[in-house]
């Protein structure tokens, strides 16, 4: 799901774009530490792959066909870092040459594909990815990287202030969710015919990660994502608690008091509480997560 | 493919051609996000930047019609979200997600007619974007078209060998012949890229494309960059402060 320009409120592309930056500027510096530099090639013509993958349609149901997004099958190929550069540039291209995503929104398109995705896709295949677990690991990996990028995308839209009703919604995660598992499916069959091939185009992950660890960073991510969702989706209930606790009129004063008089006022404050709604929830769920990561590592060191 | 129109009309040699690619990247994000931003007024301001991205398709000399054409691309998304939007009782914001996506595109699709690609990528480079992202994005424009066509090729081949009988093979067994087809298509592009990476160590290929030569900003690539940055932003305060 590219997202075109125009439909980001300010805050929200001008954010991401910001958070953008120095992610891919992270992901490129990690890539080139992996790579040599001179393996630059190899990147860009498996991002031309990634482009070609999607001619070959894989029949799925009755008459309907899908096609590979990649961004797990090149986390398990060429490693995190250098599948999230190369997603990147995929991106940029297709806004670019192929009008499929704006330009100002490539920084929050590249999040949710390109940096998002691409971990999300990775995460399970690099704590159960040497073990017993492996294929349903892959399976997962697919799944989830198609899922975190259309959610945050969805949530993207939806704290930008495009009204879904309910059913919409509904529907909609539903198609989400269908079009995820076929990813996950095809990135079982396609890496299990590349290991039939040559074993060694596949990364080997490590084996015996801590099973713990790796279930709370994976609910940890599961519970960000559909945070995000549902504090954009119903910004009330989070601002009620914020009426409640008596935060939200003092907050509402601090941003309404410098627009009083312009008609500006009430549209601002409409979009600031919806944001700010949607990132004190993420600041909630993410440090909720991160005391339960803390407990659990010193559990398992003492 | 279709895109390669886009290769075609970037090669023209008008002065909005020949202008420092730079001189285009600069208004054309003040563009969107004078556009991204608006909030009254939107339709007379589409109206101002549709005639502006017009006049500079007409001096660019592209094909204006298919040029229309082609940003309309985004349309189908943006009507989806426009259609979501007018039943829950906001059809202004619908209109407004139609106009702003497409003006957009269009924009964007102006500055990419009129500049070839690696011109692109090296005044991106200007803004700071890693050299190391821009190196990888000229790889996978150059080698699009070839591995395409070879997944066209062997979409051909399976055909030819009775993939599309549905009678022949169960889903399953379609679905395997899918997924294999996609590995000997990895296998291959992975082997190409090996080549061209030992056939470039052979020419002295360090890890930076080096260009053939330096991009100049002139006084009248500065003059226009600040004409056409300032453009949109007059347009909008005007139309804005319209009675």
């Amino acid at each position: 799901m590219h997202i075109p320009d125009g439909f980001l409120s300010t805050p929200v592309w001008a954010t991401l774009d910001a958070a953008a930056i120095p992610a891919v500027g992270y992901m490129a510096r990690r890539a080139q530490r992996g790579f040599d530099d001179a393996k630059v090639p190899l990147l860009g013509v498996m991002g031309a792959f990634v482009f070609a993958a999607q001619m070959i349609n894989f029949p799925v149901g009755i008459g309907t066909t899908a096609h590979l997004l990649g961004g797990a099958l090149l986390a398990y190929t060429l490693g995190p870092a250098a599948a999230s550069v190369t997603m990147a540039s995929i991106l940029a291209i297709q806004a670019l040459v192929f009008q499929d995503g704006g330009i100002l929104a490539l920084g929050p398109n590249m999040i949710n594909m390109a940096i998002a995705g691409v971990l999300a896709g990775y995460l399970p295949y690099y704590l159960w990815g040497g073990g017993r677990w492996r294929r349903a690991s892959i399976f997962a990996g697919g799944v989830l990287s198609a899922l975190v990028s259309a959610v945050l995308a969805l949530s993207e839209l939806l704290i930008s202030g495009v009204r879904m009703p309910l059913s919409i919604l509904g529907v909609s995660l539903t198609l989400f969710l269908v079009a995820a598992v076929m990813e996950g499916a095809i990135t079982v069959a396609v890496i299990g015919a590349l290991e039939k091939i040559q074993p060694n185009f596949v990364r080997q992950p490590r084996e015996g990660r801590p099973f713990a660890l790796g279930a709370a960073a994976l609910a940890g991510l599961l519970l960000a994502t559909v945070g995000a969702l549902v504090a954009a989706a119903a910004p009330d209930g989070i601002e009620r608690l914020g009426v409640q606790t008596g935060i939200a009129s003092r907050a509402q004063a601090l941003f309404s008091t410098p627009f009083t008089g312009y008609q500006a006022a009430f549209v601002a404050a409409g979009w600031q509480r919806k944001t700010l709604g949607g990132l004190a929830g993420l600041a909630l769920v993410y440090g909720a997560c991160l005391i339960f990561g803390r407990a659990v590592a010193r559990k398992r060191s003492a | 493919m279709h895109h390669i129109v886009l290769e075609r009309w970037s090669r023209g040699t008008s002065g909005v051609h020949r202008l420092d690619p730079r001189a285009k990247i600069v208004p054309l994000l003040a563009l969107l996000a004078a556009l991204a931003t608006a909030r009254h007024a939107l339709p007379e301001f589409s109206a101002a930047v549709f005639a502006m991205l017009c006049a500079a398709l007409l001096a660019a000399r592209v094909p204006l019609f298919p040029a229309l054409a082609r940003a309309a691309l985004v349309l189908p998304f943006a009507a989806v979200f426009a259609a979501v939007c007018w039943i829950s009782g906001d059809p202004a914001r619908g209109v407004a997600l139609a106009l702003k996506s497409y003006l957009s595109a269009l924009a964007v699709l102006t500055v990419v007619a009129t500049t070839p690609l690696p011109l692109l990528l090296r005044g991106l480079e200007w803004l700071r974007v890693p050299m190391f992202l821009l190196t990888v994005a000229q790889f996978l424009y150059r080698y699009l078209f070839v591995i395409s066509e070879e997944a066209q090729h062997m979409r051909k081949a399976a055909a030819a060998r009775g993939t599309p009988q549905r009678r022949l093979a169960s889903g399953g067994a379609r679905f395997r012949a899918a997924a294999g087809a996609l590995a000997v298509l990895f296998a291959r592009s992975y082997g190409r890229a090996q080549d061209v990476h030992r056939a470039m160590l052979a020419r002295g290929f360090t890890g930076r494309l080096h260009p053939l030569f330096d991009l100049r900003f002139r006084r009248a690539d500065a003059a226009f960059a600040a004409l056409a940055s300032l453009a949109p932003l007059a347009a909008r305060f005007a139309v804005e402060r319209m009675p």
